[in-house]
């Protein structure tokens, strides 16, 4: 992992409508290495829009989304920089765990030893040959984070990546996050698992009705909850609770 | 991203299913065309007298031969119809779009590759390789048929020259391309597989319709009516002894000019696109 600039991941000002509806307005915070930062928010609020825009994926009405300074459009080989797991999406049923991977490595311009040493990471080694339609969304979230870590990237951002997952790949993927950013890399992660933003964020960012409702680091903000992250979360967005 | 683009094609069921059509659907039209019809019609198979209803069935006439070489199928009464090679090609290209669409693999090749137009060009160039490819056995199944024809049907001699022979195959692998590359633009512009591969039908079945009904209105086949994608292509195939309005040359680099502006089209639109 090559050491990041400061800050790995900074959004500023991020503004983005849907069809005049506003999906993210004035959204703005940073992830610095070595951090988890916890993107939180009800169904709707603008999280995976945020990192959308982030991604490239999607274009911001204003604002901008830097990835270690840079436009993620700029990055010259984003996989070798940032990886990210989308809610465990893009997969193509017909294909196996290790084509789909040889084709995320074949567009990096990645080495194929890099496939067989994150099937081996995500502990997808005995399925790696299997259909991809035949898997468990677990199965199917360890493939997403190993396409994710593909590129031996310095910063991660991971849309749901517990969705699914069994205590087992709950715990792989805690203290994978962990050891992650120790070394120096930066995640934005976001979940409605609370209890395991609670074990693993340094920082969250709660996002409501497109907006920052709160955001800093996860001890400070809880401190009035005796460091009830799921009280705290569920008092902030208790007036915008319902799904928009 | 050409090479993980050719490795998407190959790890779906759906584009060998494709080539396997397209190459069995062309052996069968060929061996009905110009072994079975200029059998019947000469009475070595006995059969109903389909006298001229057909076109040309003379098998030892040049062109008979020539559109015998025509890697879309149907020899000499292909002008004006659709053959089953004809969609398969399309398809081809609308698949190397759309199966990305399909399952979400276009986010994962936008987070490899952020510059659309990259994108785009690493499927055209894919496209267009396994496209050429294809053309090439459809190339070998048309010469192949014809040469047996030959051997087996009595009288019959090869006419045609060997140059005529390869530049009519050439210029077919060129259409097939093309052709494979317009399914990949409309894919590119219309994303579902589904809608896709109506349009594609529609784009098939409307332009001879469109063409047999400005016949009937004006007595013969318009410019206008003949520069639509399908007829630019046999044109382009049939050669300049068919009778053809459009020059072979001129047919392909019209069907090449569609072909790049609706590619350019899908790239404006995929660079915009919010994914």
């Amino acid at each position: 992992m090559k050491t990041l600039t400061e800050p790995a991941i900074a959004v500023h000002q991020l503004r983005k409508t849907f069809g005049g509806r506003t999906a993210v307005d004035d959204v703005s915070f940073t992830v610095r290495p070595g951090t988890i930062v916890g993107l939180l928010g009800p169904n709707g609020a603008g999280k995976t829009t945020t990192m959308r825009i982030l991604l490239g994926l999607a274009s911001p009405d204003a604002g901008t989304a830097l990835v270690g300074g840079e436009a993620y459009a700029a990055l010259a080989n984003p996989a070798r920089t940032i990886g990210a797991s989308l809610d465990a999406g893009g997969l193509h049923p017909g294909r196996t765990a290790r084509q789909h991977l040889a084709i995320a490595a074949a567009m990096a311009q990645l080495p194929s030893a890099r496939v067989t040493a994150v099937i081996d990471e995500t502990g997808l080694a005995a399925a790696a040959d299997r259909r991809i339609g035949g898997y468990s969304l677990g199965m199917r979230q360890r493939l997403s984070l190993a396409a994710a870590l593909l590129g031996e990237p310095g910063i991660l951002v991971l849309d749901e990546p517990a969705n699914g997952l069994d205590p087992a790949g709950m715990r792989w993927l805690r203290t994978r996050l962990r050891s992650f950013a120790d070394a120096g890399g930066a995640v934005l992660i976001s979940s409605h698992v609370l209890g395991e933003i609670a074990q693993i964020a340094d920082d969250v960012v709660v996002i409501a009705q497109g907006r920052v409702a709160a955001m800093g680091g996860l001890a400070e903000l809880t401190a009035s909850y005796s460091g009830d992250l799921e009280e705290f979360y569920l008092e902030l967005t208790a007036e915008t609770a319902e799904v928009r | 991203m050409v090479r993980a683009e050719l490795l998407k094609l190959r790890t779906v069921t759906g584009t060998w299913v494709a080539l396997a059509i397209g190459v069995l659907g062309l052996l069968l039209t060929q061996v009905l065309t110009i072994t079975v019809l200029p059998a019947i019609a000469s009475g070595v198979i006995p059969g109903a007298d389909i006298g001229d209803e057909l076109g040309n069935l003379d098998p030892g006439s040049p062109g008979f031969q020539v559109a015998a070489l025509n890697v879309l199928g149907g020899g000499g009464n292909s002008l004006g119809s659709v053959s089953i090679t004809a969609i398969v090609v399309l398809i081809l290209g609308l698949l190397v779009a759309t199966t990305d669409y399909r399952f979400g693999g276009i986010v994962s090749t936008a987070l490899a590759e952020p510059r659309r137009w990259r994108i785009l060009g690493g499927k055209t160039a894919a496209t267009a390789v396994t496209a050429a490819l294809l053309g090439v056995v459809l190339s070998v199944i048309c010469l192949g048929t014809l040469l047996v024809s030959t051997a087996v049907l009595p009288g019959v001699d090869l006419v045609v020259p060997a140059p005529d022979i390869a530049f009519t195959l050439m210029r077919g692998i060129a259409v097939v391309v093309l052709f494979a590359l317009l399914g990949l633009a409309i894919g590119t512009l219309v994303r579902s597989q589904l809608a896709g591969v109506l349009v594609v039908i529609a784009l098939l079945f409307v332009e001879p319709i469109l063409q047999g009904l400005a016949q009937l209105l004006t007595g013969a086949v318009p410019l206008w009516a003949q520069l639509l994608p399908l007829s630019l292509g046999l044109s382009a195939i049939a050669g300049a002894d068919a009778g053809l309005a459009i020059p072979p040359a001129v047919a392909l680099l019209a069907l090449a000019g569609i072909v790049a502006l609706l590619l350019g089209l899908a790239g404006t639109v995929l660079r915009r696109r919010d994914l």
